[in-house]
């Protein structure tokens, strides 16, 4: 007998491929008219060539002047975005790992602090702590002329944050190249005592070997290029009457120390979570067999608990570090020039909204990438081998 | 036996006089060690030194007029006035409905009565008095008589499954009552919509249309159509890139000029702009959620559901989305709670949402310097809802044991 073929409507990879073809043209069609509207408006980046026109009040390392290009001034935002969040990373994790240890600590008190921080704080949304950090703290500190000093050398304002600190001359940069060096001779020592640790079975104390050999290397090349850094103390220069800055040693605005404060503790309870989520993963026995060998419950906490449950703890950790990098742009509400700041300066002085978006979201997207690369590849470290 | 007496036995063992048990507790809990002791003094004080500090500020320095001055800018901005007839019916519609699902799903403990009892004490110490104070009152007495209603009468009845129906649909029912209510007649602008009434309301449309977003992008990543695959793996992934505070500049600047002329789609101002774009952003988190549940869900589930005849949809609508939105419910609820918090972000776009209206107050020449005040109850009314809402979360989880983390 003959089986007819199913009919053409009956038959599955031609529903398969009809489903597609129409949701993918709709889909094509949309595109079309968004990509057709965005050249009929403009797509030209030419505009990043122009002059700025405005100053940056966070410039640091960076010596922008208003005539440079409005690229240029794009750079300067991602320079600012980039060092906020290297610098919340680390202090959030620093501030989360060590809140997220209080909670799980034997002592109740110190128990309930830990809870009473990680609660408040990540139930409160981060604008509204910025914008207290910024107008209820920062701004109500004294101005410049009734501040208070600390011996001389740290001065705190609404104006800014003064400290001491390390300027580079002469052959800074030479110097800068033989600490490198001298980090990556230290890595090849530390190498290479690890290495004769396993052939003798000897401990050989790789780790401070290394480092001795970097700091050795390090104060040798402070001495032979001749004192590249100076201490620099910050003073405040008077300008007319009532007009005074300060000059010389390192300068926190309070629009960075605002925003900063804000992520770090933001940030921070949720790292707590899952550090304390991870720690309570791993099996109780590996405590407990810690303890019965001796170690004190530093050593157990340093040694045995907490390499084991950065396993667990780096997806999402990656995640909250991702989320940082976003929240960077809340920046915006306080003026701190990160890049989100900077392009709506120049969106409000030259238009141009549409490329500056893309270039916003493509820029926001390779710090993704890049947090998440490193963040893989310390994953691929820590991970078991072998199993 | 006489020490039998004194001491009664639980267990076998002896149950001490509580000043002993009080001094085994300190020492295992507080004072095991000279370093464990340190570590406890020094947190005290602190802790002393941060209530007294607290303790001063919210008694003695602080100076709460501005808040008491300002309610109606803090609650509904700039809500036309002789309009909030409008608000009343969905506020008593929400009490009603919460009271109704507490008596179904969470009985309150002893904390639970406190909890309720010093919120509604709070309102009206600080917000509420004269006509609202009474129309309020219409919501509280409404939802303690719906609570106690269900308590006696529902549970355990051969009517509780039919309104635990009844009270899903009511919940369901709650955001169009609201539109309603806001739109009939001669209706408030959304332009209009600001104060607190507007962090509600972004957080509700937000909710409501970016969950069937978010489970229909997740489904469409999952899907076995490499087109419906591509297209809302690259929704996810470019939303995903960006912050929420750029594409909500992007509603104001670029998204105009890219609306279609098309059911009056570019006309709309820049609230129901902002609501469209926490929407789609909420959808892209959220469907990354659902995705964790849907890869949770065995091989087995669908294998079976095609054994006993299932098309696809039954599948996805019976056997696969029941399951994999229980698993998820605990990172759904952090979900919302996150766009709860983001609804702040619109304060950006210069709208008068609570951190808007609370930093309009900051420029009166009356309350000059109230900085620390006003944000301190900007802060507190959305850390209240939050906290509520993950607790919440926590009874839920238990109830139906899942997201056991």
């Amino acid at each position: 007998m003959h089986l007819s073929r199913p009919r053409l409507w009956r038959s599955r990879s031609a529903q398969r491929l009809g489903v597609q073809a129409i949701f993918g043209s709709v889909v094509a069609l949309l595109l079309l008219y968004a990509v057709s509207r965005a050249a009929q408006l403009d797509m030209d980046f030419g505009f990043l060539r122009g002059p700025a026109g405005f100053t940056i009040a966070n410039d640091w390392v960076f010596s922008y002047q208003s005539n440079e290009s409005r690229l240029t001034a794009y750079l300067v935002g991602v320079w600012n975005t980039v060092r906020l969040v290297v610098v919340g990373i680390l202090l959030a994790t620093l501030l989360g790992v060590v809140a997220g240890v209080a909670r799980l600590s034997g002592n109740w008190l110190v128990a309930r602090l830990a809870t009473l921080y990680v609660e408040a704080v990540r139930n409160t949304p981060l604008l509204v702590q910025i914008v207290f950090w910024w107008l209820a703290v920062f701004l109500t500190l004294p101005q410049i002329a009734e501040q208070r000093g600390l011996f001389g050398i740290v001065f705190v304002s609404n104006r800014a944050l003064a400290l001491p600190w390390l300027a580079p001359r002469g052959l800074a940069a030479l110097w800068l190249l033989v600490v490198l060096a001298g980090l990556v001779a230290g890595w090849l020592v530390r190498r290479a005592r690890l290495a004769r640790e396993e052939r003798t079975g000897l401990p050989a104390r790789a780790g401070l070997w290394g480092a001795a050999t970097a700091l050795l290397i390090a104060g040798v090349g402070f001495v032979a290029t001749g004192l590249p850094l100076e201490p620099n103390t910050p003073e405040i220069i008077r300008s007319g009457t009532n007009i005074q800055r300060y000059e010389g040693g390192l300068s926190i605005t309070p629009q960075f120390a605002a925003v900063l404060i804000a992520l770090v503790t933001y940030t921070g309870t949720f790292i707590a979570e899952i550090v304390r989520g991870s720690i309570q993963a791993l099996p109780k026995g590996q405590s407990e067999a810690a303890a019965a060998l001796g170690l004190s419950s530093y050593q157990r906490m340093t040694l045995i608990v907490l390499p084991q449950a950065l396993r667990t703890m780096i997806p999402p950790l990656t995640n909250q570090f991702l989320n940082l990098n976003k929240n960077s742009s809340l920046a915006v509400v306080v003026g701190y020039s990160e890049l989100f700041f900077i392009s709506t300066v120049v969106i409000n002085n030259a238009g141009h909204a549409v490329p500056m978006f893309v270039l916003v979201i493509g820029t926001y997207q390779v710090l993704n990438l890049m947090i998440s690369a490193g963040m893989n590849y310390l994953n691929a470290r820590v991970q078991l081998v072998g199993h | 036996m006489a020490a039998q007496a004194s001491a009664p036995r639980v267990d076998g063992r002896v149950r001490r006089p509580w000043s002993v048990r009080a001094r085994r507790w300190a020492h295992d809990n507080l004072f095991g060690d000279a370093w464990n002791a340190a570590l406890t003094v020094v947190t005290a004080l602190l802790l002393v030194a941060g209530v007294l500090l607290l303790a001063r500020f919210v008694f003695r320095t602080a100076d709460w007029t501005v808040i008491e001055t300002n309610r109606r800018l803090l609650t509904i901005g700039r809500y036309p006035a002789g309009e909030e007839w409008r608000l009343w019916p969905p506020l008593w519609a929400l009490l009603g409905v919460g009271g109704l699902s507490f008596g179904l799903w969470i009985p309150l403990g002893v904390r639970g009565y406190a909890v309720a009892a010093g919120v509604t004490a709070f309102l009206y110490l600080l917000l509420l008095e004269g006509n609202n104070a009474a129309l309020f009152g219409v919501g509280v007495a409404l939802a303690v008589a719906v609570y106690a209603g269900t308590r006696a009468w529902v549970v355990g009845s051969r009517a509780e499954p039919r309104v635990r129906v009844a009270a899903i649909v009511g919940m369901a029912l709650l955001l169009p009552l609201v539109v309603l209510m806001l739109q009939l007649g001669d209706g408030v602008r959304t332009s209009l919509w600001s104060g607190f009434l507007l962090n509600v309301t972004l957080a509700t449309v937000g909710i409501a249309l970016g969950f069937p977003l978010g489970v229909m992008l997740a489904l469409g990543r999952a899907s076995s159509y490499p087109v419906i695959r591509w297209t809302a793996t690259g929704y996810i992934e470019v939303v995903r890139a960006g912050p929420l505070v750029a594409w909500l500049f992007m509603a104001r600047f670029v998204l105009p000029d890219f609306l279609p002329p098309v059911a009056g789609l570019d006309e709309l101002d820049i609230v129901a702009r902002a609501m469209l774009v926490l929407a789609g952003f909420t959808g892209a988190y959220v469907a990354e959620v659902v995705r964790g549940g849907l890869q949770s869900l065995p091989r087995g589930q669908f294998e079976a559901a095609q054994a006993v005849g299932l098309n696809a949809l039954q599948t996805t609508w019976l056997i696969v989305l029941p399951q994999a939105l229980r698993a998820v419910i605990p990172a759904l609820v952090s979900q919302f709670i996150s766009l709860w918090k983001d609804t702040t972000l619109v304060f950006a776009l210069g709208l008068i949402e609570l951190l808007g209206a609370g930093e309009a107050t900051l420029s009166q020449t009356d309350f000059i310097g109230r900085e620390k005040e006003v944000l301190a109850f900007v802060a507190l009314a959305f850390w209240a809802i939050a906290f509520g809402m993950s607790r919440l979360s926590l009874r839920v989880e238990r109830t139906l044991s899942v997201g056991a983390s």
